[in-house]
């Protein structure tokens, strides 16, 4: 071996031995994480989302121009990184060289070289758009500007080397087109300089190298370790459920996370993978109105929280840790999430914000009492009345006074039952909702029930406030009524109802088919049992629901039944899978908002600026938010109807 | 001995700590009461009243109740006496200051309880769950007093002797406290919404502060008080003491007179259970009237005026 191979050698493992500690401290931590993650498995999935997501880069290119700069430069990585590992290899041994692969070689050389160049451009677009375009969601950040200075300069020295190697040997011309280009200017004769300047920039290059992988695990720039894995192992379920409580496990004495290691090992991948692009932030609804709620600053907390207690972890000294709240994140912080789940569809790499939230909730109300003051009166209620509202059970059917609605134990021959929802019960506003959705059952003929007063609450609005317990004393006793009926088939006017039902339930043996009242109309159409009159002149804007969209993907339905009757939604600002939030959901709709600016006046401001004269809703809190919202703006020309009540008007 | 915590209120020993006083004088056991604070004058009531000696705390630090004095004086006096059962009301002040009290001494402490039941040195005190669904009979374990907040108007009086008590003043250092009182602001003129007989609530078609001088007005002819919805606290227009609703206070007056509210879910889920509804508003469609026993479609800002007239004339 050479004294350069020697030398190289020696640099080269104190460098990966170094950054090799620092991962296995990192896994390490990981590791001692206790909580429950989702399930794995479906590995042929997997590795399709990976092929998909990571090499294909779909979830970052979704965002147009930062994904192709991202594309372009992961791309170069990849394939700069073999000539990266032959230099390396070669350095030890000098009559090493790749060049046995014959013309593949040569075209992988070239292919560098183009790379190289369109890197450089990329992180130059990179750079125009962190320091002058600034975008609000990717902040300031030390760290970010390094890892760009780092990129350019390892593409600067491959090119400069690629430059003085073509003045050495024109033979390598035709495999590098763009490094000829340089090579020109680089012109004067001196071909000793040449070898020299060749070698020189293949050294940088491989220190730069070298530096970088030992700044890797200190940075933003882990996620190119960890982004990969995270998007490999993500949750592949297409409709979202929180994480399942199991309170007959005599093992478990701790519900939630009090602590960090509290969390599973998948959320600290979470924060690993995180690239601080800030998608989640720019989508957030209570960052957008000025809530201590950030979800990039909340994973990053975390993060930083968990380097701070990284001794503690590692010890396995549980008891020593402190409480998540002692640290980076506030109650407020908790409390303000909508779970409305935009910052989880924006994410490029697939974390999952809202399960954090939902586990430090769970154990702020579950083991410490801690919450806001008036989501006691909406526990209380659920518990005695089985509804967040103070309304009793026995007027739960009162709705359906004298539509001659049959309960489920009087006709228990039925195509479908309706699942009112306490909304639909109890609000005079939302009554009227329901009462347009049993109407145009009634067209259709379609035969259906209630189960009337024996109905309680899903248990949502308590499971979204942390309160596990109560949410499934509640579900366990409608699945048991859901049981004696031998109900299978479920339509609800209520996206919340919707998801528990159809995606929380199967967890405690409810398993049902459940449609959305939007699915189930424009089946209903599709089937010519409705036939609406396509005679609506006015402008509408349709809101998109966070329960009906994001958790479930419902975003078609609801606009066919628009068009069904002849209107033409106009979309807001937000829509579909970028949506913003009415501000009530994950119990937000029982407390005060006594932060920032009211979600629902933002939403509503969107929705009024497309100048619609009426805004269409698939839910009973957005119908109630967005009402409240107009009414607050005095726009009380603007008509706020659930999209049911429409259909029925022209049916 | 059972030691009961005496509460005062405008310058007369509550009648629920005449409840206590009598409850514990029928069980046989000798009767002792502390007064924190106030003058000479409630001390002799106590003394004559029932109680069998009455210990006195006085302190410039007394003068208005904070949780810290009141936990320390009774802490102190506990651990002086060595009562065998404390007694309180189970009110918003000892709700605060009696688990303090029981945190520092160690021992147990059964709250808001309705009944108590008597058997040589220990007591069986019975408190209501699940909203009175159930109730639970709590047995003390262990040394120590026993302490016990019970609700208001639940024991009742009972006939006992007079008494001519002796009077001990203790004299404490009290402090350092992390609390100051700031001066009482002077008391509303109109009763609060929680204990008003009625209650003339506004929304956010009052469109400013200013404008529910207009149900002020009616509310000063009727003596009620002045309530809002949510939307009006929102937007400014009142304090959040004032709001009546899910989020807010739950009230059930004999009459609630609701101006310009529309009624949604959370503001109905504060006041449904009100004797009679009375609805104001322009719009025939809003869903208050389904709740409202009687109801006017108009505008608030024409029909408050003419039944503020209305009353003044019925009551001249």
């Amino acid at each position: 071996m050479t004294w350069e191979g020697f030398l190289f050698l020696i640099l080269a493992s104190s460098s990966l031995g170094y950054s090799g500690y620092r991962f296995q401290t990192l896994f390490h931590v990981l590791k001692n994480h206790r909580g429950k993650t989702h399930p794995l498995g479906n590995w042929a999935e997997r590795v399709q989302t990976a092929f998909l997501d990571i090499l294909g880069q779909r979830a970052v290119l979704r965002k147009k121009i930062p994904g192709i700069i991202h594309t372009t430069i992961f791309w170069g990585f990849l394939i700069i990184s073999i000539g990266t590992l032959e230099q390396f290899i070669s350095t030890l041994n000098p009559h090493w060289s790749l060049e046995f692969l014959g013309t593949f070689y040569w075209i992988l050389m070239g292919l560098q070289d183009c790379l190289t160049y369109l890197v450089l451009l990329a992180v130059l677009a990179a750079c125009y758009r962190r320091f002058i375009l600034r975008p609000e969601g990717l902040g300031q950040s030390q760290d970010a500007n390094r890892v760009l200075l780092l990129t350019g300069s390892l593409m600067l020295s491959i090119a400069l080397m690629h430059g003085c190697e073509l003045q050495r040997d024109p033979a390598w011309a035709k495999w590098m087109p763009l490094s000829r280009g340089l090579s020109y200017l680089l012109e004067n004769g001196n071909p000793e300089l040449y070898a020299f300047g060749s070698h020189f920039f293949k050294w940088i290059h491989m220190l730069l190298v070298l530096g970088f992988a030992m700044y890797i695990p200190h940075s933003k720039h882990l996620h190119i370790v960890a982004a990969g894995p995270n998007t490999f192992l993500k949750n592949l379920k297409k409709t979202k459920a929180m994480r399942t409580i199991s309170f007959e496990d005599p093992e478990v004495s701790q519900y939630g996370a009090s602590k960090l290691t509290d969390l599973s090992w998948k959320d600290a991948l979470d924060y690993y993978a995180c690239t601080e692009c800030g998608r989640c932030q720019d989508v957030c609804p209570a960052y957008q109105t000025q809530k201590p709620l950030s979800p990039k600053k909340l994973i990053l907390d975390l993060k930083h929280a968990m380097q701070d207690q990284k001794e503690t972890i590692l010890a396995k000294n549980y008891e020593a840790l402190p409480s998540i709240i002692d640290l980076r994140v506030t109650e407020d912080v908790i409390w303000a999430c909508t779970s409305c789940r935009a910052c989880e569809i924006a994410c490029p790499v697939f974390i999952e914000h809202t399960d954090k939230i939902f586990d430090i909730r769970r154990n702020l109300v579950m083991m410490e009492s801690r919450f806001p003051p008036e989501v006691q009166t909406v526990f209380k209620n659920m518990e005695n009345q089985g509804t967040p509202w103070a309304f009793s059970p026995e007027t739960r059917s009162d709705w359906a006074e004298g539509l001659s609605i049959k309960t489920v134990a009087e006709n228990p021959e039925i195509d479908v039952l309706l699942w009112v929802g306490c909304a639909g019960a109890y609000d005079e506003r939302n009554k009227k909702v329901v009462r347009a959705f049993a109407s145009l059952l009634k067209k259709a003929q379609v035969k259906f029930a209630i189960l009337g007063n024996e109905e309680r609450c899903t248990g949502d609005p308590a499971r979204r406030m942390g309160n596990e317990y109560l949410y499934q004393t509640l579900a366990r006793s409608n699945i048991e009524v859901l049981q004696r009926y031998q109900v299978k088939k479920i339509v609800t006017s209520c996206p919340h109802c919707l998801n528990t039902l159809k995606n929380e339930y199967p967890d405690l043996g409810g398993h049902y088919e459940v449609f959305h009242h939007a699915q189930y109309l424009a089946m209903l159409i599709a089937q010519g049992k409705i036939k609406p009159s396509k005679n609506y002149e006015e402008s509408i804007t349709f809101h998109d629901s966070c329960y009906l969209g994001r958790w479930n993907g419902i975003y078609q339905e609801p606009r066919e039944i628009l068009r069904s009757v002849g209107a033409n939604p106009v979309e807001m600002k937000s829509h579909h899978q970028e949506s913003l939030c009415c501000g009530a959901g994950g119990g937000r709709m029982w407390m005060e908002e006594h932060l920032g600016k009211r979600i629902n006046l933002a939403r509503t401001e969107q929705a009024l600026e497309t100048g619609a004269s009426t805004i269409a809703t698939s839910c009973p809190f957005c119908l109630t938010m967005l009402s409240d919202g107009v009414q607050s703006k005095m726009a009380t020309q603007t008509k706020v109807l659930d999209i049911a009540e429409l259909l029925n008007e022209k049916s | 001995m059972i030691l009961v915590i005496a509460e005062t209120k405008s310058h007369q020993v509550k009648k629920s700590t005449w409840e206590l006083i009598h409850q514990a004088r029928t069980s046989g056991h000798e009767t002792h009461a502390l007064l924190m604070g106030p003058s000479v004058k409630l001390a002799e009531e106590l003394a004559s009243g029932g109680a069998q000696k009455v210990h006195c705390v006085e302190h410039p630090l007394l003068e208005h109740y904070t949780n810290e004095a009141y936990a320390q004086v009774t802490t102190t006096l506990i651990q002086l006496l060595k009562p065998e059962i404390v007694l309180a009301t189970h009110s918003a002040c000892a709700r605060e200051f009696m688990p303090q009290v029981a945190a520092r001494l160690d021992v147990g402490l059964a709250s808001d309880c309705t009944q108590l039941q008597w058997s040589d040195q220990k007591v069986i005190a019975h408190r209501p769950m699940y909203a009175g669904k159930a109730i639970v009979e709590v047995e003390f374990l262990g040394k120590g007093p026993q302490l016990i907040t019970v609700r208001a108007n639940a024991l009742g009086l009972q006939p006992i002797p007079k008494t001519q008590a002796t009077i001990v003043k203790h004299t404490l250092s009290l402090g350092p406290f992390k609390t100051k009182m700031a001066p009482l602001e002077s008391a509303q003129a109109r009763p609060d919404v929680t204990e008003a007989n009625i209650i003339i609530s506004g929304g956010r078609s009052l469109k400013s502060a200013k404008n529910f001088q207009l149900l002020e007005a009616l509310a000063d002819v009727l003596g009620a008080a002045v309530g809002a919805s949510r939307a009006a606290v929102d937007a400014g227009f009142r304090p959040h003491r004032d709001q009546v609703g899910q989020t807010g206070k739950v009230v059930a007056p004999s009459l609630y007179i609701a101006c310009g509210i529309s009624g949604a879910i959370q503001h109905l889920a504060g006041m449904r259970t009100s004797k009679v509804i009375v609805a104001i508003n322009t719009d025939a469609e809003a869903p208050i009237f389904q709740l409202a026993d009687y109801g006017i479609v108009g505008d608030l800002f024409t029909i408050v005026p003419l039944l503020t007239e209305a009353f003044k004339k019925l009551k001249t």
